[in-house]
This record gives C-alpha cells, sequence and structure tokens, in this order.
C-alpha cells in the first residue's frame, strides 16, 4: 500500500504514541496531539495502537493511493473526501489505487489522523516513528512531509486488518456499516478542559481573585506542536519565589513573569522553571490538540483521584475496543 | 491521594497521571545532587513494574510510569499514585543503608575559544577586566557537574562556573551553531543543535552532543562531570573533517 503526497497542508508529520525512553537525555516525547484520535485511527484498521499515523493540522492537504490502500481517518481537524463523496472517519475505509483524497475545511478541530493497515514505514528513531522538527529527527527524514513524499506500509502481517481488507477490497471506496463512537471518549462540552492543582498553585492568588476557574482563557495565534499560550486574566502572586528546572511534561500549564498561562503539548520541553500552577487531565489533551487560535475554553477542577481513575478507565476502554474488532474479524 | 505525600523522608508529588517527582531540597547544592543520582541509580537498577523512565532535575527526581500497568501490581495502595509512592519510600529506606556513592564520567570536551566561532569572548573579558586568554583559563581549569539535561537534545545544565566569569545573558537571543559553548548567569553549556540562543558565545566544540543515531544519544548524562580542553583552530577544523 503507497500514497503519494500532492499538498501537504499547514504542518503533516508521522506521529506515534511519543518517544518515551529518552526523556533524561532532554529528548521530548512528542507523538501524536491528539492521542485518542491516533490510536482509534489504528484500532479501525485492526493495528496496534502505536503504530505510525500522519498527522494533519487542519485542511488542505490531498493525497492520492498509488495502490490499493486500507486506510482510517480519524480526528477533527478536517473531513476527507474523495472527488464525489465525504468519506466516514473512526472506520476502515478500502480505498482503490488511484484514488485521490483531500481534506476539506469542517471548521471544527485542529489535526487529524490517517492510519494504515500495518502501520505507515519510517523507520523507529530512538524507539519511535516520531516526527521531532525541531532536532530534525524521526517520522519522515525527520520533517515535515512535502509534494510528492512517497509512503507505503509496513508489511501486513497482523490477522486482523489481514481479515478487514480481504472483506472489503473492491473495484471501488468500501467501508462497514459500523465505526468506533470517539464521542462516547470525550465529555459532552469540549471547551471544559478538566485540571488538576499544580505544585506551586499556592503560590498564585486563588479564584475569584485570578478567574482561573471562572473565566475562559483563548488560545493565541503564539501557539504551536510545543505549547499554546492562552490569553485571559493574568494570575497574580500570593508568594514570591524562583522555582528550580524540573521536569514538566505535555498538560503541564505554567504561569509566565507576567502572569501569562502556557499550556505545554506533545512536543513540549522536558524541563521547565515557571511554576506549574494545574495540570490539564490527560483524559482531557486530546481536547486541547483540537484547538484553534481563537477558541475559548474554560478550566474545572478535578482531583488527582479522579484524574487517575479517569484515565486507566480510558485505557481499560481503548483495550475493550481493540478486542472487540479483533473478535469481528477472527 | 493527596497533593503532597510526605512521608519517611520523601517528599513525592504528581506532575501527571503517569508521573511522580521527588523533591530532595530547594536549592542548588552537591550534597542534594549526590543524594538525588544516588536514588535515581538505586531506583534504574530496582525499577517497579511499569516504569518506564527517570528525569533528574536540580532538585528533583521525576519517576514517569504506566498507570495501567502500576494498578494492577501487587504494590500496597488503592491507586497508581499510592501504588509508586509507597514503592519510592520503601526503596529509600533501603537506600539509608547502601553507602556506594556512585561517580559520573568525566568528559573531556575540546573547545577552539574566541574568533568567529566564540564572538562573545572579548565582550566577556572587557565585562570582567581579563585577558580573552585568562578567560579561556579559567573556564578550561574547573571540573563541572551536570545538574541536569534540559532545554533541548543533549543540553547540559553545568554548574560550577568560576565566579569570575558570570555573565549575564543577551536580551535577544541570537542563532547560534550546535557545538556553542556559552556562558549564562553562574552556568556554562554547550549548545547541541543549531537554535536561537541567549547564551555568550565563548567557544565552540567539534565533538557531537547529540546524535539521534547513536545508542547513547548524548555525550553527557545527569551526574556526569565535564572539563573543557581548549584546542588550535587547526585541531577544530582537522577534528571537524572527521
Amino acid at each position: 500500500m503507497k500514497i503519494r503526497i500532492i499538498k501537504p497542508g499547514l504542518l503533516t508529520t508521522i506521529q506515534d504514541m511519543g518517544r518515551v525512553n529518552h526523556l533524561a537525555e532532554a529528548v521530548p516525547f512528542s507523538g501524536a496531539m491528539d492521542k485518542l484520535s491516533a490510536q482509534i485511527a489504528n484500532l479501525a484498521v485492526g493495528n496496534n495502537t502505536g503504530d505510525a499515523v500522519i498527522e494533519f493540522t487542519q485542511n488542505g492537504a490531498a493525497f492520492v493511493a498509488e495502490d490499493d490502500a486500507l486506510l482510517a481517518f480519524s480526528g477533527d481537524g478536517a473531513w476527507l473526501r474523495n472527488s464525489e463523496n465525504r468519506l466516514p472517519a473512526d472506520r476502515p475505509v478500502f480505498v482503490p489505487s488511484g484514488t485521490e483524497l483531500y481534506l476539506e475545511n469542517n471548521k471544527s478541530g485542529n489535526c487529524s489522523y490517517l492510519a494504515v493497515a500495518g502501520g505507515w514505514d519510517v523507520p523507529e528513531v530512538l524507539g519511535s516513528r516520531s516526527t521531532y522538527v525541531t532536532a530534525n529527527f524521526g517520522g519522515f527524514n525527520g520533517r515535515c512531509l512535502r509534494e510528492n513524499d512517497e509512503l507505503c506500509n509496513k508489511e501486513l502481517s497482523n490477522t486482523i486488518a489481514l481479515s478487514i481488507l480481504t472483506r472489503l477490497k473492491g473495484d471501488t471506496v468500501r467501508y462497514p456499516n459500523w465505526s468506533i463512537a470517539r464521542e462516547l471518549f470525550l465529555s459532552a462540552d469540549r471547551k471544559i478542559i478538566r485540571v488538576m492543582k499544580g505544585r506551586e498553585f499556592n503560590w498564585f492568588d486563588d479564584d475569584p481573585a485570578t478567574g482561573l476557574f471562572s473565566e475562559s482563557y483563548t488560545i493565541s495565534h503564539n501557539s504551536n506542536r510545543m505549547g499554546y499560550h492562552l490569553q485571559g486574566p493574568r494570575i497574580t502572586r500570593a508568594l514570591p519565589g524562583e522555582l528550580l528546572s524540573t521536569a514538566v511534561c505535555p498538560g503541564t500549564i505554567q504561569v509566565t513573569n507576567n502572569g501569562d498561562l502556557i499550556m505545554l503539548m506533545a512536543d513540549c520541553q522536558t524541563t521547565g522553571g515557571y511554576p506549574r500552577i494545574v495540570q490539564v487531565a490527560a483524559v482531557d489533551l486530546p481536547l486541547c490538540a483540537q484547538l484553534k487560535p481563537g477558541d475559548a475554553i474554560r478550566f474545572k477542577e478535578i482531583s488527582w483521584k479522579e484524574a487517575e481513575k479517569l484515565y486507566i478507565q480510558q485505557q481499560h476502554d481503548l483495550h475493550k475496543l481493540a478486542l472487540a474488532i479483533a473478535r469481528k474479524y477472527d | 491521594m493527596i497533593n503532597n505525600a510526605v512521608a519517611g523522608n520523601l517528599t513525592i508529588y504528581p506532575i501527571s497521571e503517569g508521573a511522580v517527582s521527588i523533591e530532595f531540597g530547594n536549592t542548588i547544592d552537591d550534597g542534594i545532587s549526590e543524594h538525588l543520582n544516588r536514588f535515581n541509580r538505586l531506583l534504574c537498577e530496582k525499577p517497579f513494574e511499569g516504569m518506564y523512565q527517570t528525569v533528574p532535575a536540580y532538585t528533583t527526581l521525576t519517576i514517569f510510569y504506566y498507570p495501567a500497568v502500576v494498578i494492577k501490581s501487587a504494590l500496597p495502595g488503592n491507586n497508581g499514585f499510592d501504588k509508586v509512592c509507597n514503592y519510592l519510600q520503601q526503596l529509600n529506606r533501603e537506600d539509608a543503608t547502601t553507602s556506594f556513592i556512585p561517580e559520573g564520567k568525566l568528559v573531556h570536551i575540546p573547545v577552539y575559544y574566541g574568533s568567529k566561532t566564540g564572538p562573545d569572548l572579548d565582550l566577556v573579558a572587557a565585562l570582567h577586566q581579563l585577558t580573552a586568554d585568562e578567560v579561556i583559563r579559567l573556564h578550561s581549569s574547573a571540573i563541572y557537574k551536570v545538574y541536569m539535561m534540559g532545554f533541548i537534545p543533549g543540553f547540559a545544565y553545568l554548574g560550577g562556573l568560576p565566579d569570575l566569569l558570570e555573565t549575564p545573558r543577551k536580551t535577544t537571543p541570537v542563532k547560534v551553531p550546535a557545538g556553542a559553548v556559552g556562558i549564562a548567569g553562574k552556568q556554562t553549556g554547550v549548545y547541541p543543535l543549531a537554535v536561537p540562543g541567549g547564551w555568550q558565545i565563548i567557544g565552540q566544540t567539534p565533538v557531537e552532543l547529540f546524535n539521534s543515531k547513536r545508542e547513547q544519544p548524548t555525550l553527557l548524562n545527569s551526574g556526569d562531570r565535564v572539563k573543557f580542553e581548549p584546542i588550535s583552530f587547526n585541531d577544530f577544523k582537522n577534528y571537524s573533517r572527521e
């Protein structure tokens, strides 16, 4: 299975679940911004959740299937379509050789994922296929995808993927009548982000003096895969003090010296020196990944215990989903 | 589970659903750093089920783990965080009975100081009323310690800069090449990649501090010690060609 990029779009990279074993050497996590959608795209074609996917940012990208291909598309950055129809997301789609596909503006989220049966075949670098553009390694030659780049799948040894392919193969675009209910993994109000108190939470004036939990914050244009600058009420200090740099991770919300908030995302540095006011719940990070400059969010506090429970439940549900698909195509 | 669990000697707090930090103190201090690195060594030798990475910083050691794996483990505790805390506290009690002090490796880094590769050397010298040679001698005579890795892959925060060389950082960052050796405040360091940086650049090393193709991608690791060796322009040029 092979595709060729016709138009690369805004920022298109290969990602997986991230580079987890070199944090101590200051190599960032990277990986899909919206890990939920990336995993769902993989599961839909019978892959492992950690296989490499293409991450598209908003609309504009286009590609052609150079061979017959079994693909799955997930996320909120765009709709996937061919010349005639919009193709359904969150399920396997068989695409015959020669089909041109493109990402159409859906005015909703920020990123989308394309999985191929077997996973996209790029070499592992430091234990991951994720692209880290800042240091030019991982993914497709360490860079964003460009016009005429060709991407192939890894050899299909996976029996689930083979079985899905056998049932869908044909002369036209074909897909089954089931899909994965991605919305069941997400809270109903996608603009409310659940957070836990960070280590330096009490360095700052409490709400309502700050507005952290009562006012909304807007994603600024100065936002990327490393992090988002948030515009909203400035956070004032209750206690003086300087933090010595310490480990941070995606979801950490730091307060700069002038009281602005920065939400760290997938490509963030491994350490930071700004005080940490709150941490985004891991189950709500996919919602953050789908935010665009100009989008407004509100924060809602939950306990660390609750956050852990929600995260473990999500992992459990994804595992059950993988088993259900495997059973269906056994 | 509370935000700040204190039991035994360790202060442990969560930074995400899958990571906790242990706070060993709150100042940059050799004793704290040694304690932290010793505990890190012990933990890496005896990891708990589900742990995948540790990140030492100035005064904290952060431990990353898969909560879905930890929750199924036999460790005592009602949730992943408690299980991890219990394990770390237990290990800390064992740690008190061990006596080995790990010494990081000593790494020699050749540096060509001054000229185009060290554009700020003269400025640093003038600021401290030293000659350029005196700055080089001071900078290359100290033995530095890697307190932590951070900022970009392979970047080591080095402590131990002679007081005489303490220099404020630039007001606006400029693009620096990979291998640039800089000073900022009480710190010195080497840029592993070409990035915008605000440190005063006094030289450049031909040695690669980061290479994603190496199994051990970084030259330096937390706990290592570093000595800079002045080299001539010819040595710098020839080294680069190798």
